[in-house]
């Protein structure tokens, strides 16, 4: 039982990581129905230009008096890169081929993504990079059960940008336009809705959210490598897939799934098969119910 | 095919016949196979500059080999992947190397050297310790690491004796490396009387490991054996091991051999156990080595010094047979007897150069060596 609780514990750490990058999987589908496979490369990118400033605060010491402050400005500006490069990529990339073919975009995607990761091995070098370990180490202990303090800040820290988001998609003028130019570019357009625009913000909100999971997993984990968005990028797709692409609160519960199948699949079961097990609920789900289990009206309310 | 495109092709075979010949007539070309890219780039890329760097010495102390120019390497980029290694032997052969040094991972040595084989290349590796790399009786696969089933008693003996080891926990990441090297020592343990109480597997690439490592804190081993191919994933396993309280003591093996482990592991590192090849960083050639590698490519690391060994041996045995013919060099390859700086360099009959394995103490951010299999503790 002890263990049980344990596993669920560190499977809502690494589904809420999924889930940050599974939102910008879906948001991006929702809106021109393009698999962004250089998403992955975003949240790289973002583990990277966090530790790149976390070192340079904790260089100057200010990580001891500052704590806060360090953090927030790593996680600011790490997401903010992010989403300027995921803006420059949706520019270079994709608006160019937006009336061609979605298989042309599709490829030029992957291209991106090679040309991306490559980038990051040729400038940062093939070596990992640590973060400074200093943070949140050690954690609450309840008998066998230990709860690291990054694990409650992951989950804090996903919960509170998902709860934005949503606010951000449902709330506001601009989640309506996203939700206008999702559901048809040319009658937004009307309405005087600038779809290019709105195509680039939801471009930037999603790697935004990508490259915090970014610094979150180096966080955690304690080091980032260039290759390291592929897998996850890889899951994070599944999870979007899973939950209905196009569809917001399904990526998030696809995130969680995926994630918790991983988990107790390897806790349970065998470790070397749980990637096979979180497949395995991907096929069974799409086999029943091939929009994803949140994608009923795909036509509609997709972002 | 009509006159004139007959006539371009001829004319385009002619002209690349005679780039290659007027390029092979200066330098002498060897080639290196080790991942470059992919998640074992580090690891390969150690190796690659090792290689450069005996290049570099040795034309330096012995004065190149007679007849050649220059020594010209070409570094192929296997992936890890037995199909790249294939692919990547097929080029070195059609680039006419005369040795290839390489390559890392046993998975690719294995098919990479069948096909070398069958063009009488020979291959030398710094890094592929599985035994089936020399046990197939290939005549010009040759070895300067050990080998696992040297590897794996050593390691069982270190556990058992100096940390007086009764639970042992194994994990290892499902390549032929490192799953073979886990059978061998759980192998070695149960035959001494230790407990193997799981035998796990995880991913290449993984990151995550908190599963399995709530299965470790529940089954509380005295050792946690982590088998994993290199040192990242070793170094994200301590991590996480430290961070939920694991008290078993870690004990992991060569690939690990990495400065960059402590770099990234930190603290996590501390007091971790691993088996590794003794090598005297005291002697002269040792030296020689250090001083070059050093200040163009940072610390020395796992397979550099081995890669180096491999590549002078092969540049040595080049000169004394005094041609590029695969059976004359073999021969003096086997002749050779000369203190390298990884360790004494001879090489056996079946192409191995015999195994030194110690155990090692990660203290202080250094690996300190600690145990022997002869004589016990080091002090």
């Amino acid at each position: 039982m002890d263990s049980f609780i344990q596993q669920l514990i560190n499977g809502i750490t690494l589904g809420g990581i999924y889930a940050l990058i599974a939102l910008g999987y879906t948001m991006v589908y929702g809106v021109i129905q393009l698999i962004n496979f250089a998403h992955g490369e975003f949240f790289a990118a973002g583990g990277y230009v966090g530790v790149i400033f976390l070192s340079f605060f904790t260089g100057l010491g200010y990580m001891e008096t500052h704590p806060i402050f360090c953090l927030t400005a790593s996680f600011a500006l790490a997401m903010m890169y992010c989403a300027y490069l995921a803006i420059g990529v949706e520019k270079i990339a994709y608006k160019p081929l937006r009336k061609e073919a979605r298989l042309a975009a599709l490829l030029s995607a992957l291209g991106v993504s090679i040309f991306l990761s490559n980038g990051l091995m040729l400038t940062q070098g093939v070596y990992d990079k640590a973060y400074p370990s200093e943070l949140f180490q050690g954690g609450f202990s309840f008998g066998i059960i230990t709860i690291g303090y990054l694990q409650v800040l992951i989950v804090c820290l996903t919960g509170a940008l998902l709860v934005a988001l949503n606010l951000l998609v449902f709330k506001t003028k601009i989640g309506m336009a996203m939700r206008a130019t999702a559901q048809d570019k040319t009658m937004s357009a009307l309405v005087a809705i600038g779809s290019n625009k709105i195509i680039s913000l939801t471009f930037g909100i999603g790697a935004g959210l990508a490259a915090a999971a970014g610094i979150m997993v180096g966080l955690y984990y304690g080091s980032v490598r260039y290759d390291m968005g592929f897998l996850p990028g890889i899951k994070a797709f599944s999870a979007a897939v899973l939950g209905g692409i196009g569809n917001i609160t399904g990526a998030m519960l696809g995130g969680l799934i995926i994630g918790m199948v991983e988990i107790f699949g390897a806790g349970y079961i065998s470790g070397e098969y749980k990637d096979v097990f979180a497949f395995i609920i991907l096929i069974g789900v799409l086999y029943f119910k091939p929009t994803g289990i949140m994608g009923e009206n795909i036509d509609d309310t997709r972002v | 095919m009509s006159k004139k495109n007959f006539s371009i092709m001829a004319m385009a075979l002619l002209t690349t016949l005679f780039i290659i010949s007027a390029a092979s007539a200066e330098s002498l070309k060897i080639g290196s196979m080790s991942p470059l890219t992919g998640p074992y780039a580090s690891d390969g890329t150690d190796i690659k500059n090792g290689v450069l760097t005996a290049i570099e010495v040795f034309q330096k102390q012995e004065g190149g080999i007679p007849g050649y120019d220059k020594i010209e390497l070409f570094p192929q980029d296997d992936v890890c992947d037995p199909r790249n290694a294939v692919a990547a032997a097929n080029k070195l052969i059609n680039l006419k190397v005369v040795g290839v040094i390489g390559a890392y991972c046993s998975s690719c040595t294995i098919p990479a050297s069948e096909t070398l084989d069958e063009a009488k290349i020979v291959m030398i590796t710094p890094a592929s310790t599985n035994e089936q790399v020399t046990d197939r009786g290939l005549p010009y696969m040759f070895r300067m690491c050990g080998r696992d089933d040297d590897q794996a008693p050593a390691a069982a003996k270190f556990m058992k004796e100096s940390l007086n080891a009764k639970t042992i926990f194994i994990i290892d990441d499902k390549t032929t490396y490192s799953q073979g090297l886990a059978d061998g020592v759980s192998k070695n343990c149960k035959a001494l009387g230790m407990n193997v109480v799981t035998h796990d597997h995880v991913n290449q690439g993984d990151k995550d490991f908190s599963a399995v490592l709530t299965k470790v804190k529940a089954a509380n081993p005295d050792i946690l054996y982590m088998s994993l191919q290199g040192y990242s994933p070793a170094a994200l396993m301590s991590i996480q091991a430290k961070r939920m309280g694991i008290a078993s003591q870690i004990v992991t093996q060569d690939a690990v051999f990495q400065p960059k482990f402590m770099e990234v592991a930190k603290e996590a590192s501390e007091g971790v156990y691993l088996t590794y090849g003794f090598t005297d960083p005291t002697t002269p050639e040792y030296k020689a080595f250090e001083q070059i590698y050093v200040p163009k490519y940072g610390k020395i690391a796992a397979y550099a010094t081995y890669a180096y060994d491999s590549t002078i041996a092969l540049l040595k045995a080049i000169k004394a047979a005094g041609s590029t013919d695969p059976d004359k060099i073999k021969a003096e390859l086997m002749k050779l007897d000369f203190n390298g700086a990884s360790k004494h360099v001879k090489f056996k009959e079946n192409g191995d150069s015999g195994s030194s394995y110690i155990a090692f103490k990660v203290v202080k951010g250094e690996f300190v060596p600690y145990w022997e299999p002869t004589k016990g503790l080091i002090k």
